[in-house]
C-alpha cells in the first residue's frame, strides 16, 4: 500500500483553494441578487452567509473584472458615513449568468453528493 | 484620523496608483476612491481611524503592488480580449508582460507571429516592384543542408547558389500566409489572455491567507 506523504495533505489544500477560488465568483453573484451592496457588505454578506472568508484584495479586483465582463454596474452614492460608497449591482446579464451558474451548481452539488455518500458509506463499512 | 493614519493611506494609494499605469485617468480614480473608502470604513469601524487600524486594514488589503496588479492586468487583458487590432493588442501585451512571466512569453510568441507574417506580405507586396529579388528562395548549403530565405526585394538578387521556389506564386500565397498567421497570432494571443484571466480571476481564500 502507498504510504501518506505530506505532499498529500498539501495537495488537498490546494485542492480547497482552488474549490474555494470556483466558489467565489458566483458567491459574490449571488450576495448582489437582493439589490444592490457596496464592497464591505459583501465581504460582510460572505462572512456571514457562507464559509468564504476572502481577502479583502481579492474581492475589490474581482468586483472590477466582473464589471468589466459586464455582470455588474456601479454608482458612486452619498453616504451617511461621511464619504460616498461605491455601490454594485447585477446587469440583466449578471442575473442570467447567476441564474445559470446556480442551476449549474445545484446539479453538480446534488450528483456529487450522491457519489460522496457511497464514499462514505464505504468508509463506514471499512472501520467495521 | 490623525496624520500618521492619513500619511499611511496616502502612502498606500500611491503604491497602488504606481502600479496602475497603463489604466485610463479615470479607471484610476475610480479604483483608488474605492479603496479610500474601504480603508476609511473599515479603520474607522471601532471609532476613531488610528495609525494602528490602519494598517491592519492595509494588511487585510495585501502588498500595494500585487493589489494593483490584480486590477491592472484585468483591465487590460478585458480591453485585449474585445480588440482585434494586432496593435491594441500588443499594447495590452506589452503591459501584460511587464507584469509576469506568462505576458512576457505571450509577447514574444505575439511579436515572433506578427513579424513573420509581415514579412511574408512584405515579400507578397513587393513582388511586383523587385520581381527578382523578392520571394522565396532555397539553397542547398555544402553540408547538404537545404536552407530556405524570404527575401524582401529590398536589395539586390540573391546570389547564383539560390533557386526561386515559389515565382508569382508568392504574390497570392504570401498574401495569404501573412493574412493568415496574423489572424492566427492575434487568436492565439487572445485565447492566451482569456485563459490566463479565467485562470487568475479567483485568487485567495480563507485557508492560504
Amino acid at each position: 500500500m502507498r504510504k501518506f506523504h505530506r505532499d498529500d495533505l498539501q495537495s488537498t489544500d490546494g485542492w480547497e483553494v482552488q474549490l474555494r477560488k470556483g466558489c467565489l465568483e458566483l458567491a459574490i453573484l449571488a450576495s448582489l441578487m437582493e439589490g444592490k451592496r457596496y464592497g464591505l457588505e459583501i465581504l460582510r454578506r460572505l462572512e456571514s452567509d457562507s464559509d468564504l472568508v476572502v481577502s479583502e484584495g481579492t474581492v475589490y479586483p474581482l468586483l472590477s473584472r466582473l464589471k468589466n465582463l459586464g455582470l455588474v454596474e456601479s454608482e458612486w452614492v452619498e453616504s451617511e458615513a461621511g464619504h460616498p460608497r461605491k455601490y454594485y449591482r447585477l446587469t440583466g446579464e449578471g442575473l442570467r449568468r447567476t441564474q445559470q451558474m446556480a442551476a449549474m451548481w445545484r446539479r453538480f452539488s446534488t450528483s456529487m453528493s450522491r457519489l460522496l455518500a457511497r464514499v462514505e458509506e464505504g468508509g463506514a463499512s471499512d472501520e467495521r | 484620523m490623525n496624520d500618521e493614519a492619513q500619511r499611511k493611506i496616502d502612502a498606500y494609494l500611491g503604491g497602488v496608483r504606481d502600479g496602475l499605469r497603463g489604466l485610463s485617468a479615470s479607471d484610476i480614480e475610480d479604483i483608488l476612491a474605492e479603496l479610500r473608502a474601504h480603508i476609511t470604513e473599515k479603520a474607522g469601524l471601532c471609532g476613531t481611524i488610528s495609525a494602528t487600524t490602519v494598517d491592519s486594514t492595509l494588511a487585510s488589503l495585501g502588498d500595494a503592488g500585487q493589489l494593483a496588479s490584480e486590477y491592472a492586468t484585468d483591465a487590460l487583458l478585458a480591453r485585449a480580449e474585445v480588440t482585434r487590432s494586432p496593435l491594441r493588442l500588443l499594447e495590452s501585451l506589452f503591459r501584460w508582460a511587464s507584469l509576469s512571466l506568462a505576458g512576457f512569453v505571450v509577447l514574444l510568441g505575439s511579436v515572433s507571429g506578427y513579424v513573420l507574417a509581415g514579412a511574408f506580405l512584405l515579400a507578397a507586396v513587393l513582388k511586383p516592384l523587385h520581381p527578382e529579388a523578392a520571394g522565396l528562395w532555397v539553397s542547398r548549403e555544402g553540408t547538404g543542408d537545404l536552407s530556405f530565405s524570404l527575401h524582401m526585394g529590398f536589395g539586390s538578387a540573391p546570389a547564383g547558389g539560390e533557386r526561386e521556389i515559389l515565382g508569382w506564386w508568392i504574390l497570392p500565397l504570401g498574401l495569404l500566409a501573412g493574412c493568415g498567421l496574423a489572424v492566427l497570432t492575434t487568436r492565439i494571443a487572445l485565447w492566451c489572455a482569456r485563459y490566463y484571466r479565467q485562470s487568475r480571476s479567483l485568487p485567495r481564500s480563507q485557508s492560504n491567507q
